[in-house]
C-alpha cells in the first residue's frame, strides 16, 4: 500500500510530462487548397476534413449572423468543425499567443486594435495573399494582418418622444441646454473613434482638418458634459439603455441601434457626420492551423456570405458587390447605402493605432474621475 | 535490516501518509492559485522593464489612490451595514420559533444560491431611473433619486450580495449560546438590555468578526457588483486591475495592484487575527464563563 502511493506523484509528473510533449510534437496537418490564385468565397470541397477551427467574437447578434453567414455554410463545404467561442478579451489573445497554446483560430477585434498586431512585435500574423483574396473588400479596411469582418457606423441615436424636435448633429449632442438629458457613451476598456471626433465637429473643425485629432481641446469640449454622461460597457448595455429609455442620447454601434430599433425602442439615428467604422478578423500568431483559418478569412470575405452576414445583423458588408435584402428598419442603417454613406465621415485607424495606448491611458483615468 | 529501523519508517509512515492525502489539493492550490499570484508578483516588478516602477505608478498616481481607497472605503461600509442589518435579522433567528426561523433562514439562503450577476441585474431594473424604487418614489411626489451608477447603487449592491456572509456566522455563533445565561443575569438584577449588552453581544463576537472579515475581505475584491451598479468614476480596484490587464495590457501594473491588494488585506487581516488572540486571552485570563 505505502509503496502503491509514492508511485502516484511519480505516474502525475510522468503523466504531465508525457502530455506536454504530446502538445509540442504535433504538428499542422498538410493541407491541399487547390492550385492557383486564391479567389474570395470559395473553398475547395473536402479540403479540411479533421480540422477544427475557432471563431471568437462579441457574441449577440452579430457573431450568430457570423457563424450563420459564413462559419455554417464553410463547415458544409470544406468539411472542418466550426467552433466558437467569446466575447472577444484582448489580454487571451496575448496569453494564449506568449503562451504558444492558441485555442482561438480567428478573432474578431476593433480594427485599431488590430493594425497594432501587424508586424515582429504584434500578435497577428501576417495575412497569406496566397490563400486571401481580399480584392473586393474595401482597400482602407484591410490590414497586412487583418481583413475587415464588417463595416458600421458609430452613431448618435435619439429618443424620438424626448425629442420631438430632433437634434441634428454633433452641435446638438453636446447641446444639454437646447437638449437636455441622459447621452450614453462607450466606456471600458477599449477607445476608439467616436466621442472625440464629435466633439471637435461639434467645435467647429471641419471634417477634412480632422486628423491629427487635437485631443486636449476634444476634453475641452467634453469636460462640461460630464453630469449628463453615462456609459455602457457592452453593446448589449448600450441597447438596454436605448430600449428602457435611460439614455436619451446615445452613441452606439449601428448594429447595436437597428437591434433596439427592432425590438420597439423609439429611436432615429443622426447620420449626420457619423463616423465610418470596422471590425477586422485576424488570425494570432502560433495557431495550430494558420492555412485553414486564412482559407476561412477568403471564405469569409465572399458576396454571398457578406449579404447574409448585412441581412442577419444589419451590419454592412465588406464586398462591393453583396447585395442584401432588407427589411425597412435595417435599411435605416445600412451604411453602404449611399444617402447615408455620403453623411458620413471616414475613422482614420492609422492616426490611431499611433496613439491608441497614450490616449486610452488618458481616457481610463479621464473615466475614474 | 533491524527491527529499530522497522519501527522508525512505520513512523514516518504514519505522519507521511496523512499528507499524502493532501496531494491533489495542494497540487490544486499550486496550479490555479500559487503559481499565478508569483508569477503576477514577478511580473509586478520586471514588466516592462525591472525595478519598482510599476509600485511608483500605482502608489504615485492621485487616480490610483483614489481607487484604493474608495475600494477599502467600500469596503468597510458594506461591512458596517452587513453588521448592523445582519445583527438583528441572526438575533431574531435564534429566538424565533421553528417556523419562522425557517422562513428566516430561506430568506437568507435562497439570494445565497442565486447567481451573483443575476442578483446584480436584478439591481439594475430596481435602482433605473425608472425602476421600482423612483416609481414608488414618484407616486408620493419625491424625487427621481440618481440611484444606479452611483456609488450608493454600488454600496448597495455589495452589501446585499455579502449579506449572508455576516448573517450565517453570526446565527452559527449565536444558535450556541445558552439563552439561560441571559435568564441567570437577569435573576442577578441585569436590567434587559443590560443582560443582552454584557452577556449576549460579547459571547457573540466571534460570529461576528468572521462574518465582518467574510464580508470585507470579499467586498475588496468585487469586480461585477461595482461594474454594473457603478459608473467609470466609481470604480473599484478589481476593476483598475482588470483595465490595466485587459485593456492596456499592462500586465506588470495590474501585477502591482493586485500585489497592493493582497499585501494590505493580509495585514489587515494579521492585525484582526491579533485582536482576536488579544480578545481571547483577557477572556480567559478575567475568566468569562464560556459554553
Amino acid at each position: 500500500m505505502a509503496k502503491n502511493l509514492v508511485k502516484w506523484p511519480v505516474l502525475g509528473v510522468a503523466l504531465a510530462w508525457g502530455l506536454t510533449s504530446c502538445q509540442a510534437s504535433a504538428s499542422a496537418p498538410e493541407i491541399d487548397l487547390g492550385s492557383g490564385p486564391a479567389k474570395v468565397g470559395t473553398i475547395k470541397a473536402n479540403s479540411l476534413k479533421g480540422v477544427t477551427l475557432t471563431l471568437t467574437s462579441w457574441g449577440g447578434v452579430f457573431q450568430d449572423g457570423q457563424v450563420k453567414a459564413a462559419s455554417d455554410p464553410f463547415a458544409a463545404e470544406s468539411g472542418a468543425t466550426m467552433l466558437q467561442d467569446g466575447p472577444t478579451e484582448y489580454s487571451k489573445v496575448k496569453a494564449q499567443v506568449e503562451g504558444k497554446n492558441v485555442t482561438w483560430d480567428i478573432v474578431d477585434t476593433d480594427v485599431i486594435w488590430a493594425s497594432k498586431q501587424c508586424g515582429p512585435d504584434g500578435l497577428f500574423m501576417d495575412l497569406d495573399m496566397t490563400i486571401v483574396d481580399t480584392s473586393h473588400a474595401p482597400a482602407n479596411l484591410v490590414g497586412k494582418c487583418y481583413i475587415p469582418a464588417m463595416q458600421y457606423g458609430y452613431v448618435v441615436v435619439y429618443n424620438t418622444t424626448k425629442y420631438p424636435t430632433p437634434p441634428t448633429g454633433w452641435v446638438d449632442f453636446f447641446d444639454t441646454t437646447k437638449f437636455p438629458g441622459k447621452r450614453a457613451i462607450a466606456g471600458f476598456e477599449d477607445i476608439a473613434p467616436g466621442v472625440f471626433e464629435g466633439a471637435l465637429l461639434a467645435d467647429g473643425v471641419s471634417p477634412d482638418k480632422l486628423y491629427p485629432l487635437d485631443v486636449d481641446r476634444a476634453y475641452k469640449k467634453i469636460n462640461p458634459l460630464r453630469s449628463s454622461l453615462i456609459y455602457w460597457k457592452t453593446g448589449a448595455e448600450s441597447e438596454q439603455m436605448l430600449e428602457s429609455g435611460e439614455a436619451d442620447m446615445a452613441l452606439v454601434w449601428s448594429g447595436r441601434a437597428y437591434a433596439a430599433a427592432k425590438n420597439g425602442a423609439k429611436i432615429k439615428p443622426v447620420w449626420n457626420q457619423a463616423l465610418i467604422i470596422a471590425d477586422a478578423l485576424g488570425v494570432p500568431k502560433n495557431a495550430k492551423n494558420p492555412k485553414a483559418a486564412f482559407a476561412y478569412l477568403n471564405y469569409y470575405l465572399g458576396a454571398t456570405q457578406q449579404a447574409k452576414l448585412s441581412e442577419l445583423t444589419s451590419y454592412s458588408p465588406v464586398h462591393d458587390e453583396a447585395k442584401p435584402q432588407l427589411d425597412a428598419v435595417a435599411k435605416q442603417y445600412l451604411t453602404t447605402d449611399p444617402q447615408i454613406r455620403k453623411q458620413m465621415i471616414p475613422s482614420n485607424s492609422e492616426w490611431w493605432s499611433k496613439n491608441y495606448d497614450t490616449e486610452l491611458v488618458r481616457w481610463l483615468d479621464w473615466l475614474k474621475g | 535490516m533491524s527491527l529499530a529501523s522497522e519501527g522508525a519508517r512505520r513512523r514516518t509512515w504514519s505522519t507521511v501518509r496523512p499528507l499524502l492525502l493532501l496531494l491533489p489539493a495542494y497540487a490544486l492550490l499550486i496550479g490555479v492559485f500559487a503559481y499565478p499570484v508569483l508569477d503576477s508578483m514577478w511580473r509586478s516588478v520586471t514588466e516592462p522593464t525591472a525595478g519598482w516602477g510599476n509600485y511608483a505608478w500605482a502608489l504615485g498616481s492621485s487616480g490610483n489612490l483614489a481607487v484604493i481607497g474608495r475600494t477599502f472605503g467600500n469596503a468597510l461600509f458594506a461591512t458596517m451595514v452587513c453588521v448592523v442589518l445582519g445583527f438583528p435579522f441572526a438575533y431574531l433567528m435564534v429566538i424565533s420559533a421553528p417556523r419562522t426561523r425557517a422562513i428566516l433562514i430561506a430568506i437568507t439562503l435562497v439570494p445565497f444560491w442565486t447567481s451573483l450577476m443575476i442578483r446584480t441585474f436584478a439591481w439594475i431594473v430596481i435602482l433605473q431611473d425608472r425602476g421600482i424604487v423612483n416609481s414608488l418614489l414618484a407616486g408620493i411626489g419625491l424625487g427621481p433619486l440618481e440611484l444606479l451608477r452611483t456609488n450608493t447603487g454600488v454600496l448597495i449592491g455589495l452589501a446585499h450580495v455579502l449579506m449572508p456572509f455576516m448573517i450565517l456566522p453570526l446565527y452559527a455563533t449565536m444558535n450556541s449560546i445558552d439563552l439561560r445565561l441571559i435568564m441567570a443575569a437577569r435573576s442577578l438584577g441585569a436590567s434587559p438590555f443590560s443582560a443582552f449588552w454584557r452577556i449576549f453581544v460579547p459571547l457573540s463576537v466571534p460570529g461576528l468578526a468572521a462574518g465582518s472579515l467574510l464580508v470585507f475581505i470579499q467586498a475588496l475584491g468585487f469586480y461585477i457588483t461595482p461594474a454594473l451598479l457603478g459608473s467609470p468614476a466609481d470604480s473599484m480596484l478589481a476593476q483598475s486591475i482588470y483595465s490595466q490587464v485587459n485593456g492596456l495590457l499592462a500586465w506588470g501594473r495590474g501585477g502591482a495592484l493586485g500585489v497592493i491588494l493582497l499585501t494590505v488585506t493580509l495585514v489587515l487581516l494579521g492585525a484582526v487575527a491579533l485582536l482576536i488572540r488579544i480578545g481571547h486571552r483577557r477572556d480567559v485570563s478575567v475568566g468569562i464563563p464560556g459554553q
